[in-house]
């Protein structure tokens, strides 16, 4: 348990890059992402000159819809109503401004999923998406959708999407910065005005998910912590975190923790004010997908 | 509290599963030994004696849990084994299910 590698737990950063020449005179580069599964990763798809590429384009236009023939879809005021109106399954998509005008085409392992991140991150730049599902959606047939979009875009227009420009981060979802674990005092010798308890009671009411680990959320020093840690950061969720090893700063927090909570170990996990449970309850709710909901309250 | 572990007598698994038994009657009752694969962590190697019986898998089916949340489940087993707790147990994990969820699966 004490081995489990740091790597197998925090999964790399879900942002897909591609790189790649458009033509050879004047060479900006593109850039796709998909917001969900950071599994699918390409390498690099160069995109030839229109010129060259006009025949094979339409082989594949005929296999996805050409862009330019696709309905856009009117986003729903209400996000929640995204799920219900896009497709859940891989594909392309292109999402346009209020002005009509083509902000950015991405590739995705769920359409929805990315439609409904993207709408969350820049409501001011998503009106209207148009999405193609690719069967059998292995990487090269995805990358070839986004390719005859992208080139056919670009054939028309003679621009870049915006939004695909190299350098251009206002599509890709930052990967969540590490916090610093919070710490109880600044020091071993400081003179509390208030009781630990009081303390620890007014942090898990002040602040939304609160886990008591050992070790820091960045190195969490047991096998139990290390995965809370790894599924609080799966589900995306902003948490504190306090290490109950920290002598330094968390002077007597183990045992005033265990009293307060009335629950032996650690970690610990706080929602809303209320103990959740360690371990094994929060790996439970995980896998049940009942975590969402709890942090939606 | 950590050279308790060399002196054991009768078996801290075995004393679990007395308690256990006997206050929720369980119609599963598994106890595992992990304190080897946690023998090396932190907490564990800051202390004085190699330790023993410390980590523990367990899985229990009863019927008491019938209502009960997983928090509450759990807080039962953990009252239940508050004197180990309190003499060198340093975790465990608990899967705690009713005789029906487990019939369902």
């Amino acid at each position: 348990m004490a081995t489990i590698s740091l790597s197998s737990i925090h999964t790399s950063p879900s942002s897909l890059r591609l790189l790649s020449s458009y033509s050879s005179q004047n060479t900006p580069t593109l850039s796709f992402y998909s917001h969900t599964k950071p599994s699918l990763s390409f390498s690099s798809v160069s995109l030839k000159p229109i010129t060259t590429a006009r025949s094979r384009t339409l082989t594949v236009v005929s296999a996805f819809g050409k862009l330019s023939e696709t309905e856009p879809i009117p986003l729903p005021p209400a996000p929640e109503e995204i799920a219900g109106k896009f497709p859940s399954e891989s594909g392309v998509y292109a999402v346009y401004d209020q002005s009509d005008v083509l902000q950015f085409i991405g590739i995705t392992r769920s359409i929805a999923a990315s439609v409904l991140a993207h709408r969350k991150s820049v409501p001011e730049l998503c009106c209207s998406v148009k999405v193609a599902v690719v069967d059998e959606p292995d990487r090269t047939a995805l990358t070839q959708a986004w390719k005859s979009w992208m080139e056919e875009h670009i054939g028309a227009t003679g621009k870049i999407p915006p939004g695909n420009e190299s350098g251009n981060t206002t599509w890709v979802r930052q990967p969540p910065k590490k916090k610093p674990d919070l710490r109880l005092t600044p020091g071993r010798h400081t003179q509390l005005t208030v009781p630990l308890e009081t303390l620890i009671d007014r942090l898990v009411k002040e602040n939304k998910v609160v886990a008591f680990i050992k070790g820091s959320r960045s190195a969490p020093l047991c096998g139990f912590s290390q995965r809370v840690v790894g599924i609080l950061e799966s589900e995306g969720v902003d948490y504190e975190s306090l290490d109950v090893l920290d002598e330094e700063h968390n002077y007597g927090l183990r045992e005033t923790l265990k009293k307060y909570s009335n629950w032996p170990t650690f970690p610990q996990i706080f929602v809303n004010g209320e103990l959740v449970g360690g371990c094994d309850i929060l790996t439970s709710m995980h896998e049940k997908g009942e975590l969402v909901g709890l942090f939606k309250k | 509290m950590a050279s308790r572990g060399t002196n054991v007598v009768v078996s801290r698994a075995y004393r679990m599963r007395q308690k256990l038994q006997s206050a929720l009657e369980a119609t599963l009752l598994e106890i595992e030994d992990v304190s080897h694969q946690h023998a090396g962590h932190a907490p564990m190697r800051a202390l004085p004696n190699a330790p023993q019986e410390t980590h523990f898998n367990l899985k229990i089916v009863s019927p008491k849990f019938t209502g009960h949340t997983l928090v509450k489940r759990h807080r039962m087993v953990y009252d239940l084994l508050a004197d180990e707790l309190s003499s060198g147990l340093h975790a465990i994990s608990i899967v705690a299910k009713t005789p029906q969820e487990v019939q369902q699966k």
